[in-house]
């Protein structure tokens, strides 16, 4: 069942010079129960869209298009009725920077506000929940760590915060974006464990990532995204195996397992994106059309999509 | 001096004139308007500081007038924090037009000294203590607002408030409880100051006769003493104890702000081995 229905999507930043086309035009689908990984190199559009889709965009954003979420636009929603679904239907795991939690504020207090917000339970009982949470998460001393203040935790502990307070309200989708961005090796695995035990399973999961690891192991289906449009998706396996779109052969390609080939060329700024196929100046494979039309995206075999002229 | 002992003698002489000013009925020997000597008498037994022109005790004048030198000097400068904190919030957080309109707004009048503009504003409104207190909280915090928009610019961008608005919080629950605490500093700091500023401002308006003299006050004692001859014939119990009162509490607020500053600006830090 289509959960979230992303349709003709365009986030285009305009400054007085230029206008910068971060997102333009992504159609996607997130089905209900799935982990959509969301996969693109730094610069190529996601986390604005991640921000899209909480209508989180910053002011200067200029946001078109459809993202429809039970019946609801969040495009053109106003603010009320967003500030109803933020957290409580749709929350989010930002990427884990220092200023993500606010150094003022115990972290038990931080991760109960949605409680409180959405007036799901009362101060006392948001208490409760969230030390139990905070348990279920991995905490060996739930009431202690709540009382304590965000700058005495390790990274590892602070995604753990940060995943509580996405979940804390027990939304049915969850946007993660790089939730292991800045973590040793070791606390990204068991960042990872704990993502794939309490945040998948029955809900929504939207993860967006440049890792191909975190998504080949949490994610059930990709989405490839260059040049802020979806060049490529289908199901995590079968992608990651048998890569259709030249853009994503090549990230395959750079893995350091297999030879950390770089692609030549830089990808397209958004603010000058090339008339035709976005990635035809770096692709091997490029034909004469391809420089000069913009190929659409293509269905193949039901459940795999491209958006390259080779498969047209 | 460490910080930590200018901070303590600060709040000690602080807390001393704060419980004078409570306690004056139970300190001064007499009532602030009694008259119960003659007049221009030096120190003895029953006047520890002597008598005024007309016969009243300075000592009690003295504790009395705490009571209402503290009360305009604090109340105004809580009206400023309170103004330039909200005004400051608001504006830092929204930004935009009423931003661009307050910031005009302060430009134009900042420039005005204080004093004068009090002196001319007091003449459109029958001057008393409260009207007074009202305007210099008011235009002491027009300087406030500048300070507190600037910090709470630098804490509206950071990404655990872009947190709190990603779990629905309101804009008010954002600006009151995330914003806020984080330039609660800002906020004590400005009190101390203003405390500062205002009382001293304060006992200037009042000996220059901008509320009814026969208020007993620090200014309207220094006034009287003054006018009546104190001055002159060096009466020296007369015109010393209030400037001294003035004095010493501005020496302790201004200890305790030297000392926050310290606390919240770790820059300014003086490493001590």
């Amino acid at each position: 069942m289509v959960l979230i229905h992303i349709a003709d999507l365009k986030v285009v930043f305009s400054t007085r010079s230029e206008k910068i086309r971060a997102v333009d035009t992504v159609d996607l689908t997130i089905n209900e129960g799935e982990t959509l990984g969301l996969i693109g190199e730094s610069g190529c559009g996601k986390t604005v869209m991640g921000m899209a889709m909480m209508g989180l965009l910053p002011v200067n954003a200029g946001i078109s298009g459809i993202i429809q979420y039970s019946g609801q636009d969040l495009v053109t929603a106003p603010e009320p009725v967003m500030q109803q679904i933020r957290g409580r239907d749709l929350a989010m795991i930002s990427q884990n920077s220092a200023n993500t939690l606010n150094p003022v504020m115990k972290i038990g207090d931080q991760i109960a506000e949605p409680l409180l917000v959405h007036r799901l339970y009362s101060a006392d009982e948001a208490k409760n929940e969230v030390i139990r949470l905070l348990g279920a998460l991995g905490f060996e001393d739930p009431v202690q760590a709540s009382g304590r203040y965000p700058h005495e935790f390790s990274g590892g502990m602070r995604e753990r915060v940060l995943i509580a307070l996405a979940l804390i309200c027990n939304p049915r989708v969850i946007i993660a974006d790089e939730p292991t961005s800045g973590l040793d090796a070791q606390v990204k695995i068991q960042i990872l464990h704990l993502i794939k035990e309490k945040v998948t399973g029955n809900r929504t999961l939207f993860l967006i990532t440049h890792d191909l690891g975190t998504a080949s192991f949490l994610c059930t289906r990709l989405a490839v995204m260059y040049a802020g449009e979806i060049v490529e998706t289908g199901p995590t396996k079968d992608v990651l195996s048998q890569p259709f779109h030249p853009y994503t052969q090549g990230l395959l390609a750079s893995l350091p397992s297999a030879g950390l080939h770089t692609i030549p060329g830089v990808s397209p700024s958004p603010s000058s994106l090339p008339v035709g196929c976005r990635f035809s100046e770096r692709c091997t494979a490029a034909l004469k059309r391809c420089r000069n039309e913009h190929p659409p995206m293509k269905e193949i075999g039901g459940t795999r999509q491209v958006r390259c002229f080779l498969y047209a | 001096m460490s910080r930590r002992a200018i901070l303590w003698v600060g709040i000690v002489v602080l807390f001393i004139y704060i419980v004078i000013a409570i306690a004056a009925p139970l300190i001064a020997p007499q009532g602030p308007n009694a008259i119960t000597g003659k007049p221009l008498q030096p120190p003895d037994n029953n006047h520890p500081f002597g008598t005024n022109q007309v016969g009243q005790d300075i000592f009690s004048q003295l504790v009395f007038g705490t009571r209402i030198t503290l009360l305009y000097g604090f109340f105004a400068a809580f009206l400023a924090v309170v103004i330039s904190t909200s005004v400051g919030i608001v504006i830092g957080y929204y930004g935009g037009i009423i931003d661009e309109i307050v910031c005009r707004v302060i430009d134009v009048v900042m420039p005005i000294p204080m004093f004068v503009l009090l002196i001319v504003l007091t003449t459109f409104f029958s001057p008393g203590v409260v009207q007074v207190s009202l305007l210099m909280g008011l235009l002491s915090s027009i300087q406030g607002i500048r300070v507190m928009r600037s910090q709470v610019l630098a804490v509206a961008r950071t990404n655990f408030v872009e947190g709190a608005r990603a779990i629905g919080a309101s804009d008010f629950r954002i600006m009151s409880r995330h914003i806020l605490p984080n330039v609660s500093s800002l906020v004590m700091v400005k009190f101390v100051s203003s405390s500062q500023q205002l009382l001293l401002m304060g006992v200037g308006l009042s000996f220059i006769g901008m509320w009814d003299t026969t208020t007993v006050d620090w200014g309207t004692m220094i006034q009287n003493a003054y006018s009546q001859g104190g001055m002159a014939l060096g009466l020296w119990w007369w015109i010393l104890p209030p400037g001294i009162a003035v004095i010493g509490i501005s020496v302790a607020l201004g200890m305790i702000g030297y000392s926050f500053e310290e606390k919240f600006n770790p820059r300014v830090a003086v490493n001590r081995l």
